[in-house]
C-alpha cells in the first residue's frame, strides 16, 4: 500500500481517467439522455427494495432451504414418516432362572394304585406337614381309600393306597343309632345293629314312657319321643367303640397316644392304621394290603449332555431308588445312584455321569431346557451360596455362546459353537427365585437414537407445510371474494357479509379449534382426514381477518379516480372488482398471507402438541415435540426436541421477515 | 357518541347470539361427549340395571339434551340471561363457582405479565425507533420477531428444560409445592408466586414482541413528522422532542390497542395454563372442552366473546378520546 493512496489528488486523477475511459467505450452521455436514467418495471423495483433488505433475504432463503429439505429432501432420503427403525443392541435381558422347587409333583407308578383327586391335590400340604413335624410317615383317609405317605429320601415321598376297614370309633359324643317304632316294635338302625339294644329299649320305654337313658355294654343310650310314637335312639360315647372285633390294649395305647398327638394314623403291629376327624370324635381305619400308587418328589433333573431327555421310567425308577441308593434297572439298562454333595447323581452301566437331581430347576427365562449341565451347576451353587448368605445379588462369570452383532452365534471351523465368558447377575426376586441376567444382543426398535446420518430431522418436515399452504390458500381464496364483494356493494351487502365476519371474527380461535380437535377424536376420524378437516377449519376461521383488510382497502381504492373511469366507461361490475379493485389490492393481500403462514403454523404446531391436531403416524412438528413432554424424555432426549422447536421458531421467522420485507417493499412509504 | 355506542352494542348482542349458536351447535354434536361418556360408565358399573341405551336416554333427558339443537340452544340462552348458567358437568359445582374459584389466577396472572410486558416492551421499542438501523435497531427487531414466532409450548418446554430439570429452581408444572398445606399464609402466598414464575415469562415472552413492533412503528411515523422537524429546527433538546412531542403522540395508538386488550386479561391463557397446569380459567375450560362440559363451556366462550366485543368497543372508543381528530360514526 502506498502513501499516494491519501493524497487527495492523485485520487481524483485517478477517477477522472476511469470515467473518461468509460464514456469513450460508450459514447457520450448527456444530462437529458434517457439511457442514463435505468428504468425499472414496477416489479423489478418491488424485487430490489425486497433484496435489499437483509432480513427480509435471510428469511427467502431459509423459506426455500427449509421447502427443500421438506419436499425435495424426501425423494432423496431413504425413509418415510411413518418408518419404524429396528436394531440389534447389547441388552441385560431375563437369561435365565434358578428356583428352588417348592411345590411336589407326583408320578404315577406303571401297574400301581391310583391316588384320587382330593388326596392328590392335598398332598403338597401334607408333605410340609410332615417336614415340618419332621415325621417319616403320614396316612390320609380319603373318600374312597386309606393312604399311607411315605419318605424315601429327602424330598422324595411314596404315597401308596389301600382298602379301608373301620376299626374303631374313639372319643366322647353322641351318634345317632336308629329309631324305635312302638308301632312294629322294632328299632330301625342308621348303621349297624347293635345286639342286645332292641330289648334294652324296649325295657327302658317300659319303666318309662317319656323319655330318659339306660346302659348297654358300657354305653349310655338316650331315647326321646319323637312323633307318631317312635323315639329316637342316640348313644353318649366316651373311649373305644370297636366297630368289628375289639383289638386290645396296646393298640387302644397307640390309638390314644396318637389322638393325643393330633396325629393321622399309627402303624401297629404290622398293619397300617388311619386316623380319620370326625367333629370331636376319631374314626380309626386299617389300611389293608397298602399298594404302591405314586411318588411325589421335588426333584429336577438335570442331565450332563444338553438337551438329552430322560424317560418317565427312568425318572421313576431314579426317585423310588432314593430310598436305597445304589444300583438299579430302567428302559432295560442299569443305572447306579448316588449321593454327592447334596445332589443326586445317576450314573449309567458304564460309569459315566448321566444326570443329576436336584431341588433346584435351572431354566431359560422362555422355559425351555437348553442350558448345559456346567451352567446350571454353577448356576445353582451361586444360587444355594446366596441363600446361605441371604444375599440378594450375586454374580458369576461363565462362558457363554459368543453373539454377532446381528445376535448369531458364531461358530468355529469345527462347527463348535464359540464362547466368551460373560458375567451373570443373579437377582432373588420377591418369590425366592433367582433371575438370572446377563448382556445379549437382541432385535429391539429403535426409540429415541440420539442423532446420527440417518435420524428424524429429515423425515419430519413433511406433513405441515403443505398444509399450510393448502389451507392458507384457501383462506385468502374465501376472504378475497367476500371481502371483494363487501367493500364494493356497500350498503345491504356489505352490512350482512360484514355481521358474518363479525361473527367470524369474534369466534374464540383456539377454543373452537381445541373442540374440533376433541371432535375428531371422539369420531375417531382418520389422520389424514382430520389433516384435511384441520385445514378447513383453520381456513374457516381465519378468512374474516382478510375479508375485513380487503374490504378496507376497496373503501379507499373506489373512491379513487380510475374507478369512476371504469364506472364511466361501463365495465361490468365483476371486471371492476377483479380486473380492477382486486389487483390493486394484491400487495396487501400477499404480505397479509405470508404473515399469516407464520401464525398458522404456530396454531397447528400448539394443536398438535397438545395431542388434538394431526394424529401419531403423520410427522408434525408439534407430534413430535409432544413425544417428548414427560420431565424425563426432556431431560435425555433434548435433542429431539430442541431442534424441532427450532426449526418452528426458524420458519415462523422466516415468513414473518419476507412478509415485513414484502410490505416495505410495496409501499415504500409507509413506516420507514 | 353514545348513539354510536349504543349502536355497537345492539350489533354486538346479535353477534354473541350467532357466535354462541356455532359453538352450542359444535358441542351438542360432539360424539362420545360427557353425556355417553357418563351412560357408558354407568352401564357398564357392576350391578347396572340398565343398558347402556337406557343410560342415555334418562341422562339426556337429565340433562336437557334431548330437545333438539334450537330448542335446546334457546333454553340454555333463556337460563343465561335470567344468570342461571346450570351447573358444571365436569367439575359438579355451579358454573360461576367454579368461575369464580379460577379466573382469579388468571387475572392475576394476566395483570402481572401486562405490567412487565408495557414496562419492557415500550421502552425498547422506543429506543429501536430513536437509533433506527442502529445495531439496537436490528437487535430489537430481531428479538421481537423471534418472541413472536416461538410457539407457546416451545417456550415453555425450554423454560422447563432449563429452569425446573436442569438447574431445578421450580416445580414442573401446578401451582402448589409439597407442602403447601403446612405453610402460613404469607408463605402459601409465596409458594403460589415462585410456581407462578416460569407461567409468567412465558407469557412475557410470546407477547412482549408485538408490542415492541408496534411501538416501534408508530414511534417511527411520529418521528418522521413534520413537527418533529419543525420542534428540532426550533432548537428543542433532543430529549424533549422524543418525550414530549413524539413519545405523547405515540402514545395515542398504544393507548388504544392497549385498552383493547384489558378485558382480555380476564380470559386467561389457555395454552399456558395448561401447560404449567395452573387452575386458572383457562386450564379449566381446556379440561371442559375435551370432556364436553356444555354449561361451562358456553359459559366460558360466552364471557370470551363478550371480552373480545367489549375490548373491540373500548378500543375505539379510545381511539376516539385519544385523538380528537377522529369522530365516530
Amino acid at each position: 500500500m502506498s502513501d499516494n493512496r491519501y493524497s487527495l489528488n492523485e485520487v481524483l486523477k485517478a477517477r477522472k481517467a476511469a470515467s473518461q475511459d468509460k464514456q469513450v467505450q460508450s459514447g457520450e452521455v448527456k444530462l437529458d439522455d434517457l439511457s442514463r436514467v435505468k428504468v425499472l418495471s414496477p416489479g423489478r423495483q418491488v424485487f430490489k427494495r425486497f433484496i435489499r433488505n437483509r432480513l427480509a433475504v435471510f428469511g427467502s432463503v431459509t423459506l426455500i432451504l427449509m421447502f427443500l429439505f421438506s419436499f425435495v429432501g424426501p425423494l432423496f432420503y431413504p425413509y418415510g414418516q411413518k418408518q419404524i427403525f429396528y436394531k440389534y443392541e447389547p441388552r441385560n435381558v431375563d437369561y435365565g432362572m434358578v428356583k428352588e422347587n417348592t411345590a411336589y409333583s407326583g408320578f404315577d407308578i406303571d401297574g400301581g394304585a391310583s391316588v384320587e383327586r382330593a388326596v392328590n391335590n392335598k398332598m403338597n400340604s401334607i408333605i410340609k406337614n410332615m417336614l415340618s413335624a419332621g415325621a417319616d410317615v403320614d396316612y390320609i383317609q380319603g373318600e374312597e381309600k386309606a393312604y399311607r405317605i411315605e419318605k424315601l429320601a429327602d424330598d422324595v415321598y411314596l404315597a401308596s393306597a389301600a382298602d379301608s376297614q373301620e376299626v374303631c370309633f374313639y372319643g366322647s359324643g353322641e351318634a345317632e343309632i336308629g329309631t324305635y317304632s312302638m308301632v312294629g316294635k322294632k328299632l330301625d338302625y342308621i348303621h349297624d345293629p347293635v345286639e342286645g339294644l332292641e330289648d334294652a329299649v324296649r325295657d327302658a320305654i317300659a319303666s318309662d314312657a317319656k323319655g330318659g337313658t339306660f346302659e348297654l355294654n358300657g354305653t349310655t343310650y338316650t331315647y326321646t319321643r319323637g312323633k307318631a310314637k317312635s323315639y329316637a335312639i342316640t348313644a353318649s360315647f366316651d373311649g373305644v367303640q370297636y366297630v368289628g372285633e375289639p383289638l386290645d390294649a396296646d393298640f387302644e395305647a397307640a390309638l390314644d397316644n396318637e389322638i393325643h398327638l393330633d396325629g393321622t394314623g399309627f402303624a401297629y403291629n404290622g398293619e397300617d392304621y388311619a386316623l380319620a376327624k370326625d367333629g370331636g370324635a376319631w374314626h380309626a381305619y386299617r389300611l389293608v394290603e397298602p399298594q404302591r400308587a405314586k411318588v411325589y418328589s421335588r426333584l429336577t433333573n438335570s442331565t450332563y449332555e444338553s438337551g438329552a431327555s430322560v424317560s418317565p421310567a427312568l425318572n421313576l425308577a431314579a426317585l423310588l431308588a432314593t430310598a436305597t441308593g445304589g444300583s438299579f434297572e430302567a428302559d432295560g439298562q442299569s443305572w447306579t445312584l448316588s449321593k454327592e454333595e447334596g445332589a443326586w447323581l445317576v450314573r449309567n452301566a458304564a460309569g459315566d455321569e448321566f444326570m443329576e437331581m436336584t431341588p433346584f430347576s435351572v431354566r431359560r427365562y422362555d422355559g425351555a431346557d437348553t442350558m448345559e449341565y456346567g451352567l446350571k451347576k454353577a448356576l445353582t451353587e451361586k444360587a444355594l451360596e446366596m441363600a446361605a448368605s441371604n444375599a440378594k445379588t450375586g454374580t458369576l462369570m461363565y462362558e457363554l455362546p459368543m453373539q454377532t452383532e446381528t445376535g448369531e452365534y458364531v461358530t468355529d471351523e469345527a462347527g463348535n459353537v464359540s464362547t466368551q465368558q460373560t458375567e451373570l447377575t443373579l437377582n432373588r426376586s420377591q418369590t425366592g427365585e433367582y433371575v438370572v441376567k446377563c448382556q445379549q444382543i437382541i432385535y429391539v426398535i429403535n426409540m429415541f437414537d440420539a442423532p446420527s446420518a440417518e435420524h428424524i430431522l429429515g423425515t419430519d418436515g413433511d406433513g405441515f407445510d403443505v398444509f399450510a399452504r393448502i389451507m392458507y390458500g384457501g383462506r385468502a381464496f374465501l376472504g378475497v371474494i367476500m371481502g371483494g364483494l363487501s367493500g364494493y356493494y356497500g350498503g345491504w351487502v356489505d352490512m350482512l357479509i360484514m355481521r358474518l365476519v363479525d361473527i367470524f371474527y369474534c369466534l374464540p380461535y383456539m377454543p373452537i379449534m381445541i373442540i374440533i380437535g376433541a371432535l375428531m377424536d371422539a369420531m375417531r376420524m382418520d389422520t389424514y382426514i382430520r389433516l384435511i378437516v384441520m385445514m378447513a377449519a383453520l381456513g374457516i376461521m381465519g378468512w374474516a381477518s382478510v375479508a375485513r383488510l380487503v374490504r378496507g382497502q376497496i373503501l379507499t381504492l373506489r373512491e379513487q379516480e380510475f374507478m369512476v373511469a371504469t364506472e364511466a366507461t361501463g365495465i361490468k361490475v365483476k371486471d371492476r372488482i377483479f380486473h380492477h379493485l382486486v389487483p390493486n389490492i394484491m400487495p396487501q393481500l400477499i404480505v397479509q398471507a405470508t404473515m399469516g403462514m407464520g401464525s398458522v403454523i404456530l396454531t397447528e404446531s400448539t394443536l398438535s402438541f397438545l395431542g388434538l391436531g394431526v394424529k401419531h403416524p403423520l410427522a408434525t412438528w408439534g407430534t413430535i415435540i409432544n413425544s417428548v413432554s414427560s420431565a424425563s424424555a426432556m431431560q435425555h432426549y433434548a435433542f429431539i426436541w430442541i431442534p424441532v422447536g427450532l426449526l418452528i421458531c426458524l420458519t415462523v421467522i422466516a415468513f414473518n421477515f419476507v412478509g415485513d420485507g414484502l410490505r416495505d417493499a410495496y409501499d415504500p412509504k409507509a413506516k420507514r | 357518541m353514545l348513539k354510536y355506542t349504543a349502536k355497537r352494542l345492539v350489533y354486538s348482542v346479535f353477534i354473541l347470539f350467532f357466535v354462541m349458536f356455532i359453538i352450542y351447535v359444535l358441542m351438542y354434536n360432539m360424539p362420545s361427549g360427557f353425556v355417553e361418556t357418563k351412560a357408558r360408565e354407568l352401564a357398564s358399573r357392576p350391578g347396572a340395571t340398565k343398558s347402556y341405551a337406557e343410560w342415555l336416554e334418562d341422562l339426556n333427558a337429565q340433562y336437557g339434551m334431548d330437545k333438539g339443537v334450537v330448542r335446546g340452544y334457546l333454553i340454555w340462552l333463556g337460563n343465561a340471561v335470567r344468570g342461571n348458567w346450570g351447573d358444571s358437568w365436569v367439575w359438579n359445582v355451579p358454573v360461576t363457582v367454579e368461575f369464580h374459584n379460577t379466573v382469579w389466577y388468571s387475572f392475576a396472572l394476566g395483570l402481572v405479565s401486562f405490567i412487565l410486558e408495557i414496562l419492557i416492551a415500550i421502552p425498547l421499542g422506543i429506543t429501536a425507533a430513536r437509533k433506527q438501523y442502529s445495531f439496537t435497531d436490528y437487535f430489537t427487531t430481531v428479538v421481537a420477531m423471534v418472541c413472536i414466532s416461538m410457539p407457546t409450548f416451545f417456550v415453555a418446554t425450554v423454560l422447563k428444560y432449563i429452569f425446573s430439570v436442569k438447574l431445578g429452581w421450580f416445580d414442573l408444572s401446578g401451582m402448589q409445592g409439597r407442602n403447601y398445606m403446612a405453610l402460613s399464609d404469607f408463605g402459601k402466598f409465596l409458594d403460589v408466586a415462585k410456581h407462578f414464575v416460569l407461567p409468567l415469562i412465558t407469557l412475557v415472552i410470546i407477547s412482549i414482541g408485538g408490542l415492541m413492533r408496534y411501538t416501534r412503528t408508530n414511534m417511527l411515523e411520529v418521528l418522521s413528522a413534520d413537527y418533529i422537524r419543525t420542534a428540532r429546527a426550533k432548537g428543542v433538546p433532543e430529549r424533549t422532542v422524543i418525550n414530549r412531542h413524539a413519545f405523547r403522540n405515540t402514545f395515542i395508538p398504544l393507548v388504544t390497542m392497549l385498552g383493547g386488550t384489558l378485558p382480555g386479561l380476564f380470559s386467561g391463557a389457555l395454552i399456558t395454563e395448561t401447560l404449567f397446569s395452573i387452575r386458572g380459567i383457562g386450564y379449566a375450560s381446556y379440561t371442559s372442552m375435551t370432556q364436553a362440559d356444555i354449561p361451562f363451556i358456553m359459559f366460558y366462550l360466552a364471557f370470551i366473546s363478550i371480552l373480545t366485543l367489549l375490548g373491540n368497543l373500548i378500543s375505539d372508543l379510545l381511539y376516539a378520546a385519544a385523538d380528537p381528530r377522529v369522530r365516530l360514526s
